[in-house]
């Protein structure tokens, strides 16, 4: 499904992620863990397509087509989403508006009519049960004024809504609260589908308790330094990344 | 300017007799300022950001035998009123355009609210310029509303396309005690069209103004608006919205001017100033001796969407008393890339994504109105004017096509 091969990427000038491979087949959930600065975000930033960063070596693909070559919203609307670190706070964009928006986008990109706005509605209501949302949420303008909890939850409902095929949760788990990370969590394992896949970003062990990972990685330096199964992290949680970078 | 003092003296008895014994009373005084103070030049402070001289320089032609159609028959005494407060805050002294404007101005349009009335449907002043030649049309509005009265006046602007034209507006307003006014001027005229607008108006204890101006299409707008609060617990609020792009030049130039104490004033205008477009804002706040607890708030902020476009900014604040609260902001910014890049991980278009950032950097504005229903019409009109989808003949039916 995403095949990275040889991945190098610059940010204002200077080299961060330094040859990365990394596959996920359909429907498998891989975790990313790694220090401050080791490249995690970046690897995610790199594969939306945010502008700030340059691919200076390697391919990307996904679903057999070449993910570099297409713009942010082309990698969208085939089924790519984010959830930010720091969600973006719009003011003046009512959240409701926004996501019709989004979801007629990726409508129209699949070929069919947008939606009505009492489809949308109901829509919206069904999926903010699944990550208990409030609807005074909804309808503010995006992100602005929402606690840090909150925001995390909206990303979560965005997905829900999206129905994205490929999920990247960048530390979906930072600044949230023991309750506040399991309605996430769980809220992101009720959405799947069997054959969607995941890469999870995360320092802790804590996030993985909930999204059971099928394989994890610890990126060290811009490299991925070591692959393994879920063991690998409980390992990092007892011992830190250390050890792993005294055997390197 | 010469060729306007010559046309006025050389066509003296043409302008008189197609007008009224009023209007021609004042023509000598305003031809005397106009010579004495010339247009202004870019050198002079209120018009540092508009080239009056060179929009006055061409060769407009004027229809100086209009045909006169009384709207309805004069009530003698509201003409008396009007008779004897014309001119009283359009200074012809002060402004070389007003005096312009006093000079030859043919017709008037006089608007009264007797006391007490509360008009809750607006009164639409819709204004179209037709011409096949090049034509100067200079136009006066007088607004009385007496104590306790309320009214909502809807100023539209528009012009047919194809042609040069250029106006001179002076507009007085007289809001009396408790009176409660709100002028809503919105301008979609086209890149051939020259604007001038000079607004005056003096708010009464008690009294009320609110002003707004949207300037959605035209050519060359510049809106002179004056307040003065002169009399205790009397309010001003001031909103303007202007979305140009391409050759565009707007500039809005306010005076609020706190004359008494216990005033307050309020004024937020915003621009959305895309490729070579340039925008203009000055916002002159004057609390005078003795005008304690002033309350005074003013904003402007500004998205400036291009390299080549250009926005001015000039808040200013002269307070000359002691117990005043009065603040002021001004902002000058780009679109928020990182909100961008947001909108495009979601599948929304980088185009879309820049036209929902622009609705809602001029909805702060919209909302801001106290007139509902035409708020949602604003937002419609805005919307479209963002898509580039505004063309001021959808809304006119003279053309034959429907309205929208």
């Amino acid at each position: 499904m995403l095949e990275i091969k040889n991945l190098h990427a610059t940010v204002g000038g200077k080299e961060i992620l330094k040859g990365i491979d990394l596959t996920v087949r359909p429907g498998e959930v891989h975790a990313l863990m790694g220090q401050n600065g080791a490249g995690k975000s970046t690897l995610s930033n790199v594969l939306v397509g945010h502008p700030a960063y340059t691919v200076t070596e390697g391919s990307v693909t996904y679903n057999g087509k070449d993910l570099l070559a297409m713009s942010p919203e082309e990698r969208a609307n085939e089924g790519l989403f984010l959830s930010f670190q720091q969600p973006v706070e719009i003011p003046g964009v009512p959240m409701n508006y926004f996501m019709r928006a989004a979801y007629n986008a990726k409508r129209k990109h699949l070929g069919l009519e947008p939606i009505s706005s009492g489809d949308f509605v109901k829509l919206m209501r069904e999926k903010r049960k699944i990550v208990e949302l409030d609807s005074k949420l909804t309808s503010r303008s995006v992100n602005e004024g929402f606690s840090g909890g909150e925001k995390k939850r909206n990303e979560i409902f965005q997905m829900a809504i999206l129905e994205p095929s490929f999920c990247i949760l960048d530390e979906t788990d930072s600044g949230l609260d023991v309750d506040a990370l399991r309605i996430v969590a769980e809220g992101f394992n009720q959405l799947r589908k069997p054959d969607t896949s995941a890469i999870v970003i995360t320092h802790y062990q804590r996030l993985l308790d909930y999204i059971k990972p099928d394989v994890v990685h610890v990126l060290i330096n811009g490299r991925i330094v070591r692959t393994g199964g879920p063991e690998l992290a409980l390992e990092i949680e007892n011992q830190g990344f250390d050890w792993i970078k005294n055997e390197e | 300017m010469s060729q306007y003092l010559e046309l006025f003296q050389s066509q003296r008895a043409l302008i008189d007799g197609n007008s009224i014994p009023f209007l021609n009373q004042h023509r000598d005084a305003a031809a005397q300022a106009l010579a004495q103070l010339g247009l202004p030049t870019q050198k002079e402070e209120r018009y540092r950001y508009t080239d009056v001289v060179g929009a006055f320089a061409p060769n407009y032609g004027l229809n100086l035998r209009q045909a006169h159609t009384a709207a309805n028959q004069p009530d003698a005494a509201v003409l008396r009123q009007a008779e004897a407060l014309y001119g009283t805050l359009a200074s012809v002294q002060a402004d070389a355009i007003t005096a312009l404007n006093t000079m030859l101005v043919q017709d008037i349009t006089v608007l009264c609210i007797p006391a007490g009335e509360q008009k809750e449907n607006p009164i639409r002043v819709s204004q179209l310029l037709r011409s096949t030649a090049p034509l100067m049309q200079n136009r006066r509005l007088l607004i009385v509303a007496e104590p306790g009265s309320r009214a909502r006046i809807l100023l539209n602007d528009k012009a047919d396309e194809g042609q040069d034209f250029l106006t001179t507006q002076v507009t007085e307003v007289f809001v009396s005690e408790g009176a409660d006014v709100e002028f809503y001027d919105i301008e979609q005229t086209h890149a051939r069209c020259h604007r001038f607008h000079q607004f005056y108006a003096d708010v009464q204890q008690g009294g009320r103004l609110t002003h707004t101006v949207f300037t959605l299409t035209g050519g060359l707008s510049r809106n002179t608006t004056q307040v003065r609060l002169s009399g205790k617990d009397a309010e001003a609020n001031l909103y303007g919205c202007a979305v140009i792009d391409a050759t565009q030049h707007c500039d809005n130039n306010t005076l609020i001017d706190h004359a008494v104490a216990g005033c307050r004033s309020n004024e937020l205008y915003k621009y959305v100033v895309d490729q070579q477009a340039v925008g203009a804002f000055a916002g002159r706040v004057l609390v005078r001796p003795g005008a304690d607890q002033t309350d005074s708030r003013e904003t402007n902020a500004n998205l400036v969407c291009t390299t080549q476009a250009r926005m001015f900014t000039q808040p200013m604040l002269e307070i000359y008393a002691d117990d005043v609260k009065c603040s002021h902001g001004s902002t000058v910014g780009q679109l928020n890339d990182e909100a961008l890049f947001y909108m495009r991980q979601r599948g929304i278009s980088q185009a879309d994504a820049r036209l929902l950032l622009k609705q809602a950097f001029a909805s702060e504005v919209i909302n801001a109105l106290p007139f509902e229903a035409l708020r949602g019409r604003l937002q419609v009109l805005v919307d479209q004017r963002f898509r580039g989808e505004l063309n001021h003949c959808r809304t006119c039916n003279l053309c034959g096509t429907q309205n929208t």
